[in-house]
């Protein structure tokens, strides 16, 4: 028993496979500023992010492996030191990847060629008005940065059905129009939840609003069992806040 | 143009009356039945010889048929032969119906075949009236026959 | 010192730049039934003997309801049991979350009971598996022989916990228990638990009795009888088992039904050929006229707020559902559909009317709106009518007959029930052939 557990030994080790590099649709935003605070320096900096840009895009691993990446990555000399005391989960090195983040939305903007420019411009009236919903209900609205805002519509759309499949609806719910139950969530980086909280909490043990807190309860269940979130394996700062709205009524109508 | 629109009017009308004429003698099975109401004799009992003791109607309607008050007016006769004589009428429905609905229907044949006698002279003290709706089927099937078998209102005899 | 300014610089745009909250709306998730693990109760072993219940298999027959009232939802999924991962007097102490969600387990359901001096002291405690949390934790005391109840109140808390809404488990369904051949039924009132247990039969049989009804007190009962061939409403104590005639009405009385107080009959009088609507105050004795058409006016039904009525009437020609106020006035057809419309229920919750609709030959058990909108069949079949709701507006129960063969054989009457979303269609087992259910509202309030 031992020696065939020796003799497999080295059998296990396994090798990481190589996947070879896919270019993953992301399909822009296309807003009508065209904010580029930092485009000065973003030609400098483009040859060394185009290298890592593909090696992020083409492994599909967890994001946390990327985590470690990108410290690496920021070419700064000042925080050289603080890189090495990084922990996966330290906000602080995200400061600086505003920088890259631009740079690398610049860069592709520039291999993008005028075919795809077209197919995207219906696309861009899409995404337009899914900001423009966005826009309405920002808590945190910063007009000047809408370059920054938002998911893709492929990454928003990956995440809803992710939910949709986790979210049992208490079908003894009256159909109303106005149940509807928000949560905010603070995501780490894997896409588990570092912190849930219910918007407008003190409806939960008001008499006569149990079926928000009914509502409330599931929508909680349904965030836990989907732990790991389906997140992007990129822009931790854009989606590391999430607001998720439980509407029922669609699925109440009957 | 107006020749052809009348005469698609007249086309019309024809296949209409066809069609109608068609369906208004339709007959069913073993030819007791005239519409929808029962005609036959086999569940038919006799209050004395020659006067039957029932009649049927058509689904959901309460109205007297044709055969109906022939056989109300041989009772009426015999009731009036008979004047110490005492009659309940039952209403009853068939099984096709609402429990309750039928009730009703069931108490308003009987009194449809009451209110007929009456006309003839028979003092309404003598009648009383009970409903079964579709409690007491006189056919158990569960065939369109069975069913106009029992839609009817029976006199019974009481004394 | 540059590397604070610059780190500084950086930081202040940070916030400059801080990303605006992404919002994702969730109109969409399952209908799949909670999993739900219920842990058979633990037996304290300090509880005495008891001739009539045998106790040490209380906790699992307790369970076994819980789960079987569960399964009968369809909004429920109890885990099988020998997936179980602790043991019952442990689980209710401290249950390992991990291990129970390993079984797909969402909530728990454990317990424990204690039989002394005579009382029977339950206690349960319904844990959240995904927050890893106890949700609600109960205890009861009662006479052993009620342990069913117990079972079923339990149930109920924990399905308005889960759903919001009331349970309708510890209720009760009079109905009518029908033997013999079709042409001569015997017939005779009949109570049971919801769940088919404890029936009891209240009539002899010697006359033909029908449609009861539970008034909301659940101490009195409704219901038509041939007693002496005179039909008429009769008024039953299940207690005392006391019947009354109700008024002295010089015709047949019928449909009878009980305001949502309790405090009146609703029901219909028939005389030379016609069918009105009336109300009797139980306590004065006032006898009310509803309706006064030359139609037949019948199956009236209070809703609950006792302002309205819907009665079944055929003014228009065929059997339609209409809609009045308590004293009569405002009479509104609100059928228009092709076919008749007969049996219309008003839900306890107000919010729609049950009935039972008749078209080419088949029929039908639907919902709608009281204006009349919103019509949804739920199901149809050769025969079947008279829809009852479950005190918490969620649930219907009527009855079915199958079709008889020549000489009447093969003919059946069943009791079924369905929700209202039109799911979960099922027979409920009684003893005998069965039809004319009503179900009463919770024993427990």
């Amino acid at each position: 028993m031992i020696l065939l557990t020796v003799l497999s030994l080295p059998f296990m080790t396994r090798k990481p496979i190589d996947l070879p590099p896919i270019v993953s649709v992301e399909l822009i935003q296309i807003s009508d500023q065209t904010n580029i605070p930092f485009a000065p320096k973003a030609r400098k900096i483009i040859e060394e992010v185009k290298k890592e840009e593909e090696r992020i895009v083409s492994e599909q691993a967890p994001p946390s492996a990327k985590a470690k990446e990108k410290p690496d990555r920021i070419p700064l000399p000042n925080d050289k030191e603080e890189k090495k005391q990084i922990v996966k989960k330290k906000q602080n090195p995200e400061e600086i990847k505003p920088q890259i983040r631009q740079s690398s939305e610049f860069e592709k903007k520039e291999i993008v060629d005028t075919n795809q420019i077209a197919a995207l411009i219906d696309k861009a009236k899409e995404i337009e008005a899914v900001k423009e919903k966005n826009d309405k209900k920002l808590t945190q609205s910063n007009v000047k940065d809408s370059f920054a805002t938002g998911l893709s519509l492929s990454e928003e759309d990956a995440l809803r059905a992710q939910i949709f499949g986790c979210w049992s609806v208490p079908l003894g719910l009256p159909y109303d129009e106005n149940l509807l139950v928000r949560i905010k969530l603070q995501l780490k980086k894997d896409g588990t939840v570092l912190k849930s909280e219910i918007i407008e909490h003190e409806k939960m043990n008001r008499p006569g609003q149990k079926f928000y807190k009914i509502l409330a309860e599931s929508a909680l269940r349904a965030v836990r069992l989907c732990q790991p979130l389906k997140v992007p394996p990129t822009g931790y700062e854009k989606w590391k806040n999430i607001q998720l709205n439980f509407d029922p009524t669609e699925m109440l109508r009957g | 143009m107006k020749f052809n629109t009348n005469l698609k009017n007249i086309v019309l009308v024809l296949v209409t009356t066809l069609v109608l004429s068609a369906c208004s003698t339709a007959k069913k099975s073993g030819g007791s039945l005239s519409g929808d109401v029962y005609t036959g004799k086999e569940t038919v009992k006799f209050l004395a010889s020659g006067v039957p003791d029932r009649v049927f109607f058509a689904t959901n309607k309460t109205s007297l048929t044709t055969a109906s008050r022939e056989t109300l007016r041989k009772q009426a006769t015999f009731l009036r032969k008979n004047k110490n004589l005492n009659v309940t009428i039952e209403g009853h429905a068939d099984e096709r119906g609402t429990r309750e609905y039928n009730l009703a229907l069931g108490e308003r044949r009987a009194n449809a075949a009451r209110d007929y006698l009456m006309t003839y002279g028979i003092s309404g003290k003598r009648i009383s009236v009970i409903s079964y709706g579709k409690e007491k089927p006189v056919n158990p099937a569960s065939s369109p026959l069975a069913w106009s078998q029992n839609r009817r209102s029976v006199t019974v005899k009481v004394n | 010192m540059k590397k604070y300014f610059i780190i500084t610089i950086l930081f202040l745009f940070k916030f400059e730049t801080s990303y605006s909250l992404i919002e994702i709306d969730i109109t969409r998730g399952n209908l799949d039934p909670l999993p739900i693990a219920v842990s058979p109760l633990h037996v304290d072993p300090k509880s005495e003997k008891n001739n009539e219940t045998e106790i040490k298999e209380l906790g699992s027959n307790i369970s076994e309801i819980i789960e079987k009232n569960f399964r009968g939802t369809g909004l429920f999924n109890p885990i099988k049991k020998d997936a179980f991962v602790q043991r019952p007097d442990i689980a209710h102490l401290k249950p390992r979350f991990e291990d129970w969600r390993l079984i797909k387990a969402q909530a728990l359901v454990t317990g424990k009971l204690l039989l002394v001096n005579g009382k029977l002291k339950v206690e349960f405690r319904l844990w959240d598996l995904t927050a890893s949390k106890e949700m609600i934790a109960l205890a009861f005391t009662t006479t052993p022989s009620n342990w069913r109840r117990v079972a079923h109140i339990i149930s109920d808390k924990i399905y308005e916990r889960l759903t919001g809404e009331n349970g309708y488990f510890d209720t009760r369904i009079i109905y009518v228990a029908e033997t013999g051949p079709k042409n001569q039924r015997v017939k005779r009132l009949a109570i049971m638990d919801q769940d088919g247990a404890k029936t009891k039969y209240l009539t002899l049989g010697n006359e033909l009795v029908l449609t009861p009804r539970f008034n909301p007190a659940n101490q009195l009962v409704t219901y038509l009888s041939y007693f002496r061939n005179l039909p008429r409403v009769y008024l039953l104590d299940i207690e005392t088992g006391v019947q009354e005639v109700v008024g002295n009405f010089p015709g047949m009385t019928f449909a009878p039904r009980f305001s949502p107080d309790g405090k009146k009959i609703i029901m219909s009088f028939a005389k030379d050929g016609n069918s009105d609507i009336f109300t009797m105050d139980l306590e004065t004795r006032v006898v009310e006229k509803i309706t006064g058409h030359s139609s037949i006016d019948t199956s009236p039904s209070f809703s609950p707020d006792g302002k309205f009525i819907c009665f079944n009437s055929d003014r228009s020609g065929l059997q339609q559902i209409y809609v009045m106020k308590s004293d009569g006035t405002g009479v509104k057809r609100i059928t228009f559909g092709k076919g008749l419309y007969g049996t219309p229920v008003w839900s306890p919750r107000g919010d729609l009317i049950a009935f039972t609709k008749v078209h080419k030959g088949r029929f039908f058990i639907g919902v709608m709106r009281p204006d009349g909108t919103g019509e949804r069949l739920l199901t149809e079949n050769f025969y079947q009518e008279a829809p009852s709701w479950s005190p918490n507006g969620r649930v219907l129960v009527f009855y079915r007959e199958t079709k008889s063969g020549p000489k009447g054989e093969g003919f059946s009457a069943k009791l079924w029930s369905i929700d209202i979303t039109g799911y979960n269609e099922r027979k409920i087992s009684t003893e005998t052939d069965a039809s004319d259910p009503s179900w009463s509202s919770l024993l427990s309030k």
